[in-house]
Order: C-alpha cells, then structure tokens, then sequence
C-alpha cells in the first residue's frame, strides 16, 4: 500500500520539478508590479523602488 | 452451559458430562469427553484425573492465585478460522527473566471434530495457537545463540528467546497431565505474524505454531462484553505496522533520484542560458547626489515563460554596494523589482583572520514572459566609497538546481521516515528478546548488569 503511494508520490514530486524547471520556477522571491508607466523609460527617477528604503548592513565581523 | 451459546458445528450435538470433586463435592463439567487428561476443580483447585472414572485427586494447590480470572470465561464459544470452538481449560504461567516475572494466560479451545488449539495472551497480545503437524528443522536445537533459527513449512523462524516457564495456574480441562509449578523449558522463534514455539518437558518436546491476533478479533470471535485490553509494548510475533517492503521503498528511491539526475541534466542540457545583457557601470558618489538611477539597453527573451538570472559583480573590500533592480516589460509594464547587496568584509582578531559576504550576487527571476525587456538600477554605496564598478550580467533560461534538492528531500524523506518507523518497530519487539539491538546490550554492560 505503502509502496504503491509512494509510487505515485515519487512520480507527482518528479513530475512537479520537471513542471516547474519549464515554468521556469524559481527559489528567490521577487515583487511583482504591473502597469509600470512606460514615462519611466525616460525618466528612471520617477520609478520609487519597493526597496528605497532598505537599510544597509554596515558592520563586518 | 447458558442456555444462548451458539452450538458447536457437526453432528452429533455435544453433551457435557458432569460428575463431582471427590474432595469438596462441587459439580464439576467434563467439555472434551475423552480428550481431557485433567481437570481442575473450580471450587477446591484439586487438579483431578479426567481419566479415572472416579476422578482420582493429583494435585490440589494453594489457593493464592485464585483471584486469577480468565478473560474468556469457560465455556465460551466461538467461531475461529471457520470453527467452532469451546474454552475448557485456562492456565497462567510465569517466566523469570532478571528477577523480574513475566505473566501469560493460555486457553485450551476445543472442538470434537477438530480437537485442542489454544490462545495465549501476554500483555494485551493474543496469539492462536495449534500444535504442529511436521516437526520443524532447527539448526541447532535449543541453542539460544543469535543466528539460530528454524524451518517450519518453507518459512525461516528466527530464535526470539529460551526461558523457563512455570505453570502456576490451573483451572478447566488440559489435554495433558497439568500440575501447578510445572516447569517447562520454552524456546520461542518468530517470523511475524507467526511464532514457532518448543516446550522441553523432561526429554518430550512439544512443537507448536502461533498466529498473532488482534484482542478485538479475539472479542469478536468469542463475542465478549466490552474492550479488549490494550496491547502493552510491542510482541515478540507482532505484525508491524510498518507493512511495506522497506528494501523496496528504498529501490523505488533510487530509481526515482536517478531519474531526478537524468531530469536535472536534460533540463541543464535544454536550457539556453542565454546572456542578454552584460554591462559594467561606475558608481560615483559625486555623481549620485543627483538623480541615481539609470536603465539599461532593451533586450528581448524569447521563448515560453522562464527565469531569468541577474549576476552583480563589484570589487568591494570593506563595503558595500546596493542596487535597487526592477525589471521592467516595455510593452507591457510589468515589472519584477527587487534590491539586492553585495558586500566584502575581512579582517583578524584573536581568533585569526576572517572574511564575511561575498563580492559577487545571483538572483534567479522565476517565470519571466517573452517579451521587451530593459532593467532599472538604481545604485547606492557605502558612504565611505567614493567610487566603484560594478557589472550586471542577465542571463535568459538558467536551470534553478534547487528545484532538484527540494525534490530529492521530498523523495526521501518518505523513505526516511518508513524506515525510522520500521526500525523503533523491531528494536522494540528485539529489546525484549534474547539478542536485544547493540545499543541495549551497550546499555546494560554499561550499567553491570551482564551476567
């Protein structure tokens, strides 16, 4: 019983990897935002960027 | 008898004989008609000569176990394995292991057409019992050492253990001479759900096979009140739960990661890895205080929807550099936006030299459509770098490798786990046999207790 879902379990699990590799899936998480205004080709500095306010690390060991 | 037991199969109906103890006067009822050698009185636990017309007195014992209760009354009917069966004899015995006691119950089932089988019950466990037909092939016969085992109709039994087991209650009718304190040298070999099992008595070894059972298959067979009591630990011929053939999950696994590799190399071999854009830009502080951000030229992905990879390269030693990325679809306006560091620290202090981050950063945009493309970067540094370069590389169509080891950690930990289960499964039926698992004999030569 076992054998035979772990079957079936082996063959989703490859099946999910093959599907994602042509999906092009991808293990970092990136922000997505539509209807970027096509001015910003022009003028880059009216694009505000979710991570404008990022603090930085600046410290070392 | 009551009056709504169920009759035993066959003809002719079977009629109990009764007579009287000659030492208390008590009724006592003969099931077997000629099969019982003794019968225990109820009243006076005088163990009787079933064969003597008379029903001589063998033995009468002491009457401290006699709060002893069978779990199956006398007389109690059943159907088991397509038969019709009736309890008529109970017995409790003992075994000492480590100066500790071990009690079992068994149950003398009979049927005039059939004969004697028996249940024993240890701890919740039940198992059906019924003297061997073949003599099984022991390799060597009563030797207890780890490897021993026996044969019994084309099945390996493996040695589980040998102890002495003492009869210590009586009660109904026994198919041979039963006296109280009765000494037997018991050796049991298991092959779940079975147990071989030779009982020495003086220079006569008898030979039976046993069924594990489940108490409540046991509560249905005899139609009982209540619940069964629950199984303690686990038995030496318990089925374990664990039912799959663990050698095959472990096949189906391997042939499972080599098909992951195949997959994993034909997608590597397929992907296009396409560079798309590689560029080297200079931050310069001065520059930045006015307005930072830039795009790039338009490149174009082509095909089905894809990763795309963006690579930073800056030689920070000391510092760090942030880019605010957006990928931007001219035609459409989507836009993937995302900021990623790239930042170098080394030095040395009392614990010798060390190094943290890297000058080098990757980020793998999942699913990216076909279409236009140009990226927006908008750079800032650390306040005490004047200047640096730094070199975007885009590449379309790159394999994520990690897709694969998610996959191959989903396909093992299944097996894993089958596995760990299987085993706690058999080190506990194991513990409690002659030849327990290393790390219980490691435990208890630690603690002196060997031998």
């Amino acid at each position: 019983m076992f054998r035979k879902f772990y079957v079936l379990y082996g063959f989703l699990v490859l099946g999910t990897a093959a599907f994602g590799q042509y999906r092009g899936w991808s293990l970092d998480t990136i922000n997505q935002l539509k209807n970027v205004p096509k001015s910003v080709r022009d003028n880059p500095g009216s694009y505000r960027s979710v991570y404008g306010g990022y603090h930085h690390y600046t410290g070392g060991k | 008898m009551s009056a709504g037991t169920p009759p035993l199969s066959g003809l002719p109906k079977p009629q109990a004989k009764a007579l009287n103890c000659p030492k208390c006067g008590a009724a006592v009822v003969l099931r077997s008609f000629g099969q019982a050698e003794t019968v225990v009185c109820g009243s006076c636990r005088c163990i009787l000569d079933a064969k003597d017309p008379n029903l001589a007195i063998l033995q009468q014992f002491e009457a401290a176990t006699r709060e002893v209760k069978p779990l199956i009354p006398l007389g109690t009917r059943g159907k088991l394995r397509g038969t019709d069966y009736e309890v008529i004899g109970f017995q409790r015995r003992s075994a000492k292991v480590e100066e500790i006691t071990y009690y079992w119950h068994e149950y003398v089932l009979f049927n005039p057409y059939k004969g004697i089988r028996y249940l024993s019950e240890y701890n919740g466990h039940w198992n059906d019992i019924s003297i061997c037909k073949t003599l099984p092939n022991v390799d060597r016969a009563f030797l207890d050492s780890p490897g021993s085992s026996a044969d019994y109709l084309g099945e390996s039994y493996k040695h589980f253990q040998t102890c002495e087991a003492i009869t210590d209650f009586v009660l109904g009718e026994f198919p041979w001479q039963v006296r109280v304190g009765e000494h037997a040298a018991v050796t049991d070999f298991v092959h779940p759900p079975r147990v071989l099992s030779g009982e020495k008595l003086d220079k006569e070894v008898t030979w039976s096979i046993g069924e594990y059972l489940y108490g409540r298959e046991v509560w249905e067979i005899f139609k009982l009140p209540g619940v069964p009591p629950e199984p303690m630990g686990v038995y030496e011929n318990q089925p374990s739960p664990v039912t799959t053939n663990i050698t095959g999950t472990w096949v189906a696994f391997a042939a499972f990661a080599v098909f992951l590799l195949a997959l994993m190399a034909g997608f590597d071999m397929r992907a296009k890895k396409e560079p798309v854009l590689h560029e080297t830009y200079q931050y310069n502080r001065a520059e930045a205080k006015g307005e930072a951000s830039f795009i790039t030229d338009v490149f174009q992905l082509t095909g089905h929807p894809s990763t795309v990879e963006v690579k930073t390269f800056a030689p920070v030693s000391n510092h760090w550099i942030y880019l605010n990325y957006a990928l931007i679809n001219q035609d459409t306006g989507q836009a993937w936006d995302f900021g990623r560091e790239v930042s170098y620290y080394s030095g040395y202090d009392s614990d010798g030299s060390w190094t943290e981050g890297k000058q080098n950063d990757a980020v793998v945009i999942p699913s990216v459509p076909p279409g236009h493309y140009y990226l927006r970067i908008e750079p800032e540094a650390d306040p005490a770098l004047p200047g640096i370069p730094y070199t975007v590389d885009v590449t379309h169509d790159v394999p994520v490798f990690g897709i694969y080891g998610i996959a191959f950690v989903a396909l093992l930990l299944p097996a894993v786990i089958i596995s760990f289960r299987a085993y706690t499964f058999e080190r506990s039926r194991w513990s409690e046999s002659d030849h327990p698992p290393m790390d219980f004999s490691n435990m208890s030569s630690s603690s002196g207790d060997d031998e």
